[in-house]
């Protein structure tokens, strides 16, 4: 499926990707979702889209848990189904944002190692929609030490520098320094091997890719200077971006305002205004990583418009399945934990 | 692919024209069996897009069968009206 001289079936993919999108709970369904309470959910769940994977799961888990479960493994599914389809340079491009997946569920098989937890615990938290195929994911389950996972990704582009960073951890005894190789290794793929004259469709692909690297490294500074902790931000920048150096964020760390002022000047800072404006009146970083998800999915949404025959469809699809599974989840949780619906609402990213 | 037939064409033409200089080096009837096929080669390139674009739709929707072939058929209109020009050259 994956060999990139292949030639890229974009009409059949996106078409997939655009009739999946359109399938999507809308407006009108959530202000459904946001009245129920956690059954009702579940049991309009069972009615949709959700089927299969509730009555899979609805023997071993009930409640909020069964519909978290049921949300993960239909994302997975759904991500697979895309990249099964996919051929040549369009799988290329899907799995490079893919692999993101495979990211979690290294770190989470490596979390429940550390943790001692059952298999089965371990199995039903991860998200099997990156590009591991499964049996090297069961082949991680069957681990039963650090050294085993790092030993069973024999091979993949995470070996090297979980190698290296498994003598970090041996020394220290924490799991920080594994966590941030398997990240490293995922975003150094993300932008390797961009092709150097890329048609307009794939360079604004290229350009969010980065935008997601430069969010995150956003992310990051604002957490570590609201919370004030003593870390060298270098430990956790990402290169790739395009908005900030190793040093200069780690001088902009230590000045909030100054780091807010370098986020409204720079490319994104049209879009993220409003964001901003909260972040300035209400401290939130909440409502400003909201409004960051909004601005991401109606820019995806547009470029999905504009370019019918590249990425962009599908990666539109993937970004509002993936709020679609966080706004599902949000409600049942925000329901556990008897939030009003206003409150809940004010949580959810609706396109 | 198309590069390759374009290069296919303009390689023959020459060579083409070089023939008896009292005749065309294409008689009309096969100039016009020359612009059906090309034609039917332009409707099967398109259709090939449209195709698989179709067999997604349907994939995901069985109710959209009769339009995605509604729509796969529509560059055989190219073809159609190509046949015009065997009956004026003919």
């Amino acid at each position: 499926m994956s060999a990139s001289n292949e030639a890229s079936n974009y009409e059949y993919v996106t078409t997939r990707a655009k009739s999946r999108r359109a399938a999507l709970f809308d407006a009108d369904d959530y202000r459904k979702l946001v009245r129920m309470g956690p059954g009702e959910i579940a049991r309009f769940m069972e009615e949709s889209e959700y089927e299969a994977e509730m009555n899979a799961l609805g023997a071993r888990y009930s409640g909020v848990d069964l519909i978290e479960y049921a949300l993960n493994r239909n994302l997975a599914k759904h991500f697979n189904d895309l990249l099964r389809f996919a051929e040549g340079k369009l799988y290329d491009y899907i799995a490079r944002y893919l692999r993101k997946f495979d990211a979690w569920n290294i770190k989470t098989v490596i979390r429940g190692v550390y943790a001692d937890s059952e298999r089965q615990e371990i199995e039903d938290d991860l998200i099997r929609a990156g590009e591991l195929p499964p049996r090297t994911i069961d082949r991680l389950l069957e681990a039963d030490s650090i050294e085993g996972i790092v030993e069973r990704l024999d091979g993949t582009i995470y070996e090297d520098p979980l190698v290296a960073a498994y003598e970090d951890y041996e020394a220290a005894g924490v799991l920080v320094p594994l966590e941030n190789a398997v990240d490293r290794a995922y975003y150094q793929l993300l932008l390797a091997d961009v092709p150097a004259e890329p048609d307009r469709a794939t360079r604004l692909y290229v350009e969010f890719l980065q935008a997601e690297i430069d969010f995150r490294n956003m992310r990051n500074a604002l957490r570590l200077s609201r919370s004030g902790a003593d870390i060298d931000p270098a430990e956790y920048y990402i290169p790739g971006g395009r908005l900030f150096s190793p040093t200069e964020i780690q001088g902009l760390v230590n000045n909030p305002d100054q780091l807010v002022e370098r986020i409204r000047t720079s490319t994104y800072g049209d879009d993220l205004d409003r964001a901003l404006d909260d972040l300035d009146a209400a401290g939130s970083l909440i409502e400003f990583e909201l409004a960051l998800e909004r601005a991401l999915l109606e820019y995806s949404g547009q470029l999905s418009n504009r370019y019918p025959l590249s990425v962009c469809p599908v990666l539109a699809y993937i970004l509002a399945k993936e709020r679609e599974v966080d706004n599902i989840r949000a409600i049942a949780r925000g329901k556990e934990a008897g939030l009003t619906a206003e409150e809940i609402e004010e949580e959810l990213v609706v396109q | 692919m198309l590069e390759q037939f374009v290069m296919f064409v303009t390689s023959f033409a020459p060579l083409l024209q070089e023939g008896a200089a009292s005749s065309p080096a294409i008689p009309p009837q096969a100039a016009a069996a020359l612009a059906v096929g090309l034609a039917a080669f332009g409707a099967g390139y398109s259709q090939r897009g449209i195709g698989a674009a179709a067999v997604g739709a349907v994939a995901e929707d069985d109710s959209l069968f009769g339009r995605g072939l509604i729509l796969t058929v529509l560059p055989e209109t190219l073809v159609i009206l190509a046949l015009v020009t065997l009956f004026v050259a003919g």
